[in-house]
């Protein structure tokens, strides 16, 4: 590949990430207002909230690691669309592969954790332990339904994964060949996306108490750019590993945003589990339907 | 770069052994491995001599420098350099010589020792040595225990290996006592451990010698396929239970950690990143290099199932997990770091178990990897220690803004050991994983990423209560460690950074060790790995990381209001106006969540089962104590005598 293709994809596959992770942040609320009978933001509220957060008059940082988490926070995601294959663009994905970019996902998680603790509020602190608690309680199933798709396709590259799907078709994806391991991605991703009944570590609902407690302005939006790209990569890593990838840019839309309903529609049902209860769940239900599909792939 | 076969390397010597000298090549060599030794020898005396003075430390250090040099001069490939060292024992030559595997091991070793000497050159052995620490016995301990390590590196049969095996434990000893204390009462747990573990591998020695008739390296290399499976399962298992004691692998592990934290600073650093390795070298050199994965496959637990190479890859993994667990639980920074190394010593060893090119190449890769970030994660909390004067997780904080080097080290470092990318921990454990997931191994791909997420929370808990949240108001004027601490630290990240970036410098000499020690190669470039099952390149990782942070930074700083930056001290919580001197850190049983869960399996019963055996050795010992004061031994000797007596015609008679 020329370098200069390489360059637009590099630039693209992040941009196309933001502005379709707008329109998933999008759905995620008119999902909620029809649940709970509102009508629901505008097409373009997404995009309004992060420039009024980022136009704000009182940014308040309490040091340069404060910022610099936030920079990692968007950053570490831009990084890893690069590495997630879209339709027509394969990125940087075959230099990485699945183990890579799970880990590289954290990267974004680290970051925010380093900003928050700058903060010295002993409720982000708290809220810092809950995140991270529950990646221990959500990447363990998680981890076992990418050793089991690894296992399945033979590779970690994600581009021989999405060949393998789409050369077979809809017999050979990941979700009808290992539908046990399809549903404990579900239950992961429910965990991963920080939504009820596991939204306990976000605190939506009482922002002063929880780890965004000092998080103003574009502080936040910061982290509400980085919300867009966790839905895209989350919905998108899913499709790849379980729906055959994206043919074309319509089904691959289409798929993505599907994915995430099922979550999204959970979510706005549900209260919430206490962190060591998210431990339970998720160590419980997906990890046992995640063992039960590994001994089918191994088989 | 790309080629699995570095330029000019033929294929491993099947047996490796004392090669004959002659060439004009061989007798530089010769001579240099004789420099290396004399040179690590002449530092003992010079290291009391000197160790007093700031000027004569950091002549130390170059003599560590020096060190280096020689061994770099000593550059490995497949054949081995002979050492002049040698005498008869029994008849059996005894000799030394340094193959690619004590190569691989020595430049760690020199390396730790060589930034442990620096780290206490300036302030830190100031202050310490007029607060009565002995500097002569600190520098002149290293240097013994580097001289003792060399002579177990080049060990070229079992006299020789089990020479070098109890010099490096006596000397471990010397470093422990150093901290007083705490560190009396680990070091003599350590011991403890350390003889029980050496009367292994002398069991071993004799076995061997009474199955093979020699003790010689090659002899056992040439013997092993026509050895008995009985045989085979008590020499193997006698020398790896005897090494893995020194690993801290599980159920050895309970010595390791409060005997590697309580030493000294410079000690802790150079004892907590390569002393316990010694054991995987052993490991590697006698189980793989002499006996060979081949017939480690013929010992077989449970046939078709389970054999010892999956029985200590299970080992290896609980060792990965379980210390990683303790180490989140504990408040002193020195301790959570020391039950850390205990952990990592379990990827090492699972990866080489593996014996597979990737995941034995992981394995060994990690040795340095995690070398290289454990000694800067020790010399940071000894930094804070220095400043501040305690290593209590509950009692710091907020220390970013006060000591910002030794922040930026410590971050990565924490990232190192967490393995995340793009530092160097990631490439070793991404081997390793990728190396289970191939093989299929997927419970123990998912036990080993179980340990890495429990990482994750353990070192974010170190660097948040260390560095970040409130800054308490007696470190209010903590200042910046010097530069003679801070150095050593920031050049080892950027070896922690490079070797991450650019992991294939590393690599080709791990491929070079592979090689020697009877194990496939690993396919390697100089960003990481090639293969047909999905490869890792972290030059382009590294590189669209860095250009996200800068598109990051872009967004962050030139988009939207200006930001205004308040006071460390300047904080409210949660709508309280809090004045500085309220403590509102969190910082204690910082998982409280996930401790309400997993605490009902915390049962401790590897220390009941270390006390009960420890009470069960008492009382023995208490009732030969009773035999031997007797006011009337002669009696029992009467009584024992007629009994064998008896014994005796009563054979001969029936």
């Amino acid at each position: 590949m020329h370098w200069s293709e390489l360059a637009i994809e590099l630039t693209l596959m992040p941009l196309v990430a933001f502005i379709v992770g707008l329109f998933m942040v999008l759905m995620m609320r008119k999902i909620a207002a029809r649940l709970q009978r509102r009508v629901g933001p505008p097409l373009l509220q997404p995009l309004y909230d992060i420039v009024k957060l980022f136009s704000k008059q009182t940014q308040t940082s309490h040091g340069l690691l404060h910022e610099i988490g936030i920079v990692m926070a968007v950053g570490g995601y831009v990084a890893a669309e690069t590495l997630l294959p879209v339709p027509g663009m394969n990125g940087v994905a075959e230099k990485g592969g699945m183990i890579t970019l799970l880990y590289l996902t954290m990267i974004p998680s680290l970051g925010m954790a380093l900003g928050v603790g700058q903060c010295a509020n002993p409720n982000g602190s708290i809220g810092i332990s809950r995140a991270l608690t529950a990646m221990l309680a959500y990447d363990i199933p998680f981890v076992i339904v990418i050793a089991g798709v690894a296992m399945h396709f033979g590779t970690t590259n994600l581009v021989d994964v999405v060949a393998q799907q789409q050369a077979g078709g809809i017999g050979s994806w990941g979700a009808t060949q290992m539908p046990l391991l399809a549903l404990a991605g579900l239950f992961a991703l429910q965990g991963m996306l920080g939504k009820q009944p596991f939204e306990i570590y976000v605190a939506p609902a009482e922002i002063a108490t929880g780890p965004m407690v000092e998080m103003g302005g574009k502080f936040l939006g910061g982290l509400f750019v980085m919300q867009c790209f966790q839905l895209y990569t989350a919905a998108v890593l899913y499709v790849t590993l379980f729906l055959g990838g994206g043919e074309n840019w319509i089904t691959f839309l289409g798929k993505s945003f599907a994915v995430l309903v099922i979550p999204m529609s959970i979510a706005f049902l549900f209260p919430r589990y206490r962190t060591e209860d998210m431990i339970t769940m998720l160590w419980k239900w997906p990890v046992v339907l995640g063992l039960i599909g590994l001994v089918f792939v191994g088989s | 770069m790309g080629n699995a076969n570095p330029a000019g390397l033929g294929p491993a010597s099947p047996l490796g052994g004392i090669r004959p000298i002659g060439q004009a090549g061989d007798m530089l060599m010769l001579a240099s491995l004789d420099a290396l030794m004399l040179v690590a020898l002449a530092g003992i005396p010079l290291s009391a001599l000197l160790a007093g003075h700031r000027l004569g430390r950091w002549l130390l250090v170059t003599l560590y420098v020096a060190q280096l040099g020689l061994l770099v001069t000593l550059a490995p490939d497949t054949t081995a350099h002979s050492s002049r060292l040698a005498f008869s024992l029994l008849g059996n030559p005894i000799g030394w010589q340094l193959d690619a595997l004590g190569w691989y091991f020595a430049l760690v070793t020199i390396g730790a020792a060589g930034f442990a000497a620096a780290f206490a050159a300036g302030e830190w052995g100031e202050v310490n040595g007029r607060q009565g620490l002995s500097l002569r016995w600190l520098y002149g301990g290293l240097q013994i225990n580097v001289l003792a390590m060399l002579l177990l590196l080049s060990a070229a049969d079992f006299v020789s290996l089990f020479i070098g095996w109890e010099l490096t434990s006596w000397a471990g000893l010397i470093l422990m006592l150093l901290g007083g204390g705490e560190a009396i009462r680990a070091g003599r747990r350590y011991i403890v451990y350390a003889i029980a573990g050496g009367m292994a591998v002398f069991a071993g020695l004799v076995l061997t010698y009474a199955a093979v008739g020699s003790l010689q390296f090659a002899a056992l290399q040439a013997a092993a396929p026509s050895l008995g499976t009985g045989q085979l399962w008590a020499i193997v298992l006698l020398f790896v239970l005897g090494f893995a004691v020194k690993t801290g692998n599980m159920p050895f592990h309970l010595w390791q950690a409060p005997a590697y934290a309580y030493s000294p600073g410079p000690a802790s650093a150079f004892l907590g990143s390569i002393s316990a390795r010694m054991g995987l070298f052993a490991i590697a050199l006698v189980a793989f290099k002499l006996i060979g994965a081949v017939q480690l496959d013929r010992l077989v637990i449970v046939p078709d199932w389970v054999n010892l190479r999956d029985l200590l890859a299970w080992a290896a993994v609980f060792t990965a997990i379980l210390p990683t667990f303790v180490a989140m639980r504990q408040n002193d920074a020195r301790l959570l770091l020391g039950w850390h190394g205990v952990g990592q010593g379990g990827y090492m060893l699972l990866g080489l178990v593996m014996a597979d090119s990737l995941g034995s190449a992981g394995g060994l890769l990690h040795v340095f990897n995690y070398a290289t970030y454990q000694a800067i994660l020790l010399m940071a909390v000894f930094a804070v220690i220095h400043r501040t004067g305690t290593a209590d997780l509950n009692r710091l904080g907020g220390l970013v803004a006060r000591m910002p080097l030794s922040f930026l080290a410590m971050l990565i470092g924490i990232i190192g050991l967490a393995g995340l990318p793009p530092m160097n921990g990631f490439v070793s454990k991404w081997m390793i994983y990728r190396s289970l997931i191939i093989e299929g191994m997927p419970l123990l791909f998912v036990a080993t990423v179980v340990s890495t997420l429990g990482t994750v929370l353990s070192v974010y808990k170190l660097l948040h209560n260390t560095f970040l949240g409130q800054l308490r108001l007696e470190h209010e004027h903590v200042r910046e460690a010097p530069w003679s601490m801070t150095l050593p630290m920031l050049l080892l990240c950027v070896v922690v950074f490079v070797t991450g970036v650019a992991p294939g410098l590393v690599l080709e000499y791990v491929a070079i060790v592979q090689q020697t020690i009877g194990l496939p190669a690993v396919a390697y470039t100089l960003g990481g790995i090639e293969s047909p099952a999905g490869t890792l390149d972290m030059l382009w990782i590294s590189g669209v990381l860095f250009a996200g942070f800068g598109i990051g930074a872009l967004l962050f700083y030139l988009m939207g209001g200006r930001s205004k930056r308040v006071h460390q001290l300047d904080n409210y919580a949660g709508g309280h106006f809090l004045t500085a001197d309220v403590r509102y850190q969190y910082s204690d049983n910082f998982y409280a969540g996930l401790m309400h869960r997993i605490r009902p399996w915390y049962r401790d019963s590897f220390a009941w089962a270390e006390s009960a055996l420890v009470s069960a050795l008492g009382a023995v010992s208490t009732l030969a104590r009773g035999f031997f004061e007797q006011t009337n031994p002669a009696h029992w000797a009467m009584v024992g005598t007629t009994v064998v007596m008896t014994w005796m015609m009563w054979h001969a008679l029936v």
